[in-house]
């Protein structure tokens, strides 16, 4: 048996998923978090159900609610569940009320019925159900209420026939059944003759004389068009409905509205929302990100000292790295071996794994932001500014998205309605700094901004934010004819962030950099080990009489380091060339590999810059570096993600063109106008 | 509707209880009843419909964006963000 799970954006749709199948899926507080449809089976059953994104009627608005319509009407599942939230019912019923006009069993599943009362909205269950000729269950999927029963229902069957009743007046029932016999041949199901009653597109083939007139005749006497009718219809009888079986009090200002007024103020909202994602950089990269990296760069590879806030205080470990090196090289082992664990495996690992703490906070304050409700309110009120570039507010949400990973960023321009401000958004969401590049801004940052490292990462997200704004006006003035876009959003209740959610969502961003880091990051540092260690000739690389110059690495590197020259502030470096390509594999995996060539180099302490090949960087180099990795062509999952929302690899190879030539040229700038400044090739 | 007709549409008219205008024209705190309806765009007409922006409905103005745009609504006990270039297009009697 297949149920497909269907109801309003944000109604609790997948919360409700995790909780009968027992898996996973993310949950958030905004419209449009599922994006695509997933299956799972109700935990211990052979019964399959399928979480679609949310719609609000079965009239798709945007790509990703045609996903769930599609199912729907082409897939015919045995049993349509309808969550409803009890909180706005109203808006819910409509879509039960064309969900109740296909040919399928619907079983209700009265959501957040735990905060109902509390609200002020009291619902008559047995009055509703025998309303609607519908089996109703009160759940709440927040406080796992109900679900149970849900489930019982679901599993022996126990549900209402769906008799389709009757819910329009007289004159348009008349009309519909006229419809219906007309084109008694093809069997329509009550949804389908509406639609024909809609004049529909998708039912053109329908078309007929006889019955457009019949239509003519009662839009001339409700003097509404047909859609208008049907719509007015279905939320008339709703509102009977209402009245029978549901009271709800008048409200107080409500909590949310409360905040509101302070985060949504005129001269407020801005400096709030500056102040939030800057004490997220400031409390991850700066605070967090200052107290471990040192701790955990010296415990892999040895530490005489450590810097807190300035301070440094004396703590001396040798260093897992070096430890194992000695252990190998007294142990008879050959220099090379010993290189091959301290520079390849525990220097390239260890890498990224210094910015795991900091991660796991930047992560943190993230899931708090999407899960609270706060997110909706930034592309709310940001929704103004962008729509000026061609974007949407909802481009906004990507881009948030986008700070952790492009891949579920560039995927969640799906809730995006208008086609031109989705395809932008989708380029534009890898100018985002990523938490793959944050690795690469926190170290460049620290090594060479000191205390103030955290607010020149910040400035680097407000550069990324003025290149997305300025990109996407020149490919709107160059590209888009008329735009005629649209927003139409909710503004979700604030929620306090579920411990348990919040928590499962760190955890599982945090495996999935850990596991990046233990697999693709391992093997490209032992190939980056391996080339940067031998010479073509297979001479190893003793720092004698064979010199690092000599490697293979600095041969393919010397190929590409006259593109980087000019950012560099005027150095050919192949070391720093070929890092930023791996930048392709993952984002972190270019100071993976800066770190290896250093160790092999034979950098002295942790300070990779301390490297012969890495020590012409100075800050206006490191910045160009820096700018070049973040806007420059994403990892390849990213550029996956691309083309699967695009549909086209031409499309995703023109975006990616773009990226890496802005970025080229950005990083030039920087390099050549800031090293004139300080000093060509100082 | 054309360009024209949209910017002047636009253009906010202080609008007293009894009046008549476009859903555009209301400030927070004001209540009216749909009227009719004038958008050529044939997704987001249906699209408004769909979220029961229907004749006779009762709409009152809730929050404003910062910046003026887009504007927070409430009917039929949720709460709804449009922009107002597509509130325009919605003709409308002030209750409230």
């Amino acid at each position: 048996m297949r149920c497909a799970l269907v109801g309003n954006q944000n109604s609790g749709k997948t919360t409700l998923f995790n909780l009968l199948t027992g898996m996973n899926q993310t949950v958030g507080n905004w419209p449009g978090v599922t994006i695509e449809r997933k299956e799972g089976k109700i935990k211990g059953t052979d019964i399959t159900i399928v979480d679609l994104p949310g719609i609000y009627s079965l009239s798709p608005y945007t790509a990703e609610e045609e996903v769930s319509r599609k199912f729907v009407l082409t897939q015919k599942p045995d049993l349509i569940i309808n969550i409803i939230d009890a909180t706005s019912i109203e808006r819910s019923l409509y879509l039960t009320s064309q969900l109740l006009e296909l040919n399928c069993k619907v079983i209700i599943a009265l959501n957040m019925s735990d905060i109902m009362e509390a609200k002020g909205v009291h619902i008559d269950v047995e009055k509703l159900s025998a309303a609607l000729h519908t089996t109703i269950v009160s759940i709440s999927a927040l406080k796992n209420t109900g679900i149970d029963a849900l489930i019982d229902k679901i599993s022996t069957g126990d549900v209402k026939e769906n008799i389709h009743m009757p819910i329009y007046q007289e004159k348009v029932e008349n009309c519909l059944t006229y419809i219906y016999q007309h084109h008694i041949d093809h069997d329509l199901s009550k949804f389908e003759v509406v639609k024909v009653f809609e004049r529909d597109r998708a039912f053109s083939v329908l078309d007929d004389e006889h019955v457009n007139q019949a239509i003519n005749e009662v839009e001339k006497d409700l003097d509404m068009d047909s859609e208008q009718i049907v719509a007015s219809e279905r939320y008339d009888f709703i509102e009977k409905i209402k009245k029978e079986a549901v009271v709800v009090d008048p409200k107080p200002e409500s909590i949310t509205d409360k905040i509101d007024r302070i985060v949504l103020n005129k001269y407020l909202a801005i400096p709030i929302f500056v102040l939030v994602m800057g004490l997220v950089y400031f409390l991850s990269v700066g605070v967090i990100g200052q107290l471990t990296s040192g701790l955990i760069d010296g415990f892999f590879n040895g530490m005489d000292s450590i810097s807190i806030f300035g301070a440094e205080i004396p703590l001396s470990f040798i260093g897992l790295g070096p430890w194992l090196n000695d252990l190998i090289i007294n142990a008879g082992g050959s220099l090379w071996a010993g290189s091959l664990i301290k520079d390849g495996v525990v220097g390239g690992v260890s890498a990224v794994l210094n910015f795991v703490p900091q991660l796991i906070v930047m992560f943190l304050f993230l899931s708090i932001l999407e899960t609270s409700g706060y997110m909706s309110r930034i592309s709310f009120f940001l929704d103004r500014i962008f729509k000026k570039f061609g974007l949407s507010g909802k481009s906004l949400i990507p881009f948030i998205v986008g700070t952790g990973c492009s891949v579920p960023g560039i995927m969640t321009a799906r809730t995006v309605e208008n086609q031109d401000e989705r395809d932008m958004t989708i380029l534009l969401t890898p100018f985002v700094p990523c938490s793959a590049k944050l690795p690469i801004i926190s170290l460049f940052c620290g090594a060479f901004f000191g205390t103030w490292s955290w607010l020149v990462a910040f400035s680097l997200y407000v550069f990324a934010v003025i290149i997305i704004l300025l990109s996407a006006l020149v490919i709107k003035a160059l590209k888009f004819k008329s735009s005629d876009s649209s927003f139409i959003s909710e503004l979700p209740e604030y929620h306090r962030p579920s411990a348990k959610y919040v928590g499962r969502d760190v955890f599982d961003r945090t495996a999935a950099f850990l596991k990046r880091a233990s697999t693709v990051i391992l093997i490209c540092s032992l190939i980056i080990w391996t080339l940067s260690s031998f010479t073509w000739t297979f001479k190893y690389v003793d720092g004698n009489d064979v010199l690092i110059s000599q490697s293979m690495l600095a041969g393919v590197g010397n190929g590409l380091a006259w593109a980087f020259y000019p950012m560099l502030g005027g150095h050919y470096s192949w070391a720093a060339s070929v890092s930023a390509i791996q930048g392709l594999v993952a984002k972190e995996q270019v100071i993976s590999s800066l770190r290896v060539i250093a160790g092999v180099a034979g950098q002295e302490g942790t300070n990779i810059f301390s490297s012969p090949v890495l020590g012409f960087f100075n800050p206006v180099s490191a910045y160009a570096y820096l700018v070049f990795n973040l806007f420059s062509a994403p990892c390849v999952s990213a550029i996956g993600a691309m083309r699967a929302e695009y549909g086209s690899w031409k499309t995703t190879f023109k975006a990616i063109g773009f990226q890496v030539i802005l970025a080229w040229i950005l990083a030039t700038i920087i390099g050549s106008i800031g090293g004139a400044v300080v000093g060509w090739g100082m | 509707m054309n360009n024209d007709i949209l910017s002047s549409r636009l253009k906010r008219k202080k609008l007293h209880k009894g009046e008549e205008g476009h859903l555009s024209d209301l400030r927070p705190g004001q209540e009216c009843v749909v009227l009719n309806f004038h958008n050529d765009n044939q997704a987001l007409r249906r699209r408004l419909l769909d979220m029961g922006i229907t004749k006779g409905v009762h709409i009152f103005i809730k929050k404003v964006a910062p910046l003026g745009d887009p504007i927070d609504i409430f009917l039929r006990g949720y709460e709804l963000c449009l922009r107002r270039k597509d509130m325009a297009g919605i003709d409308i009697k002030v209750v409230a």
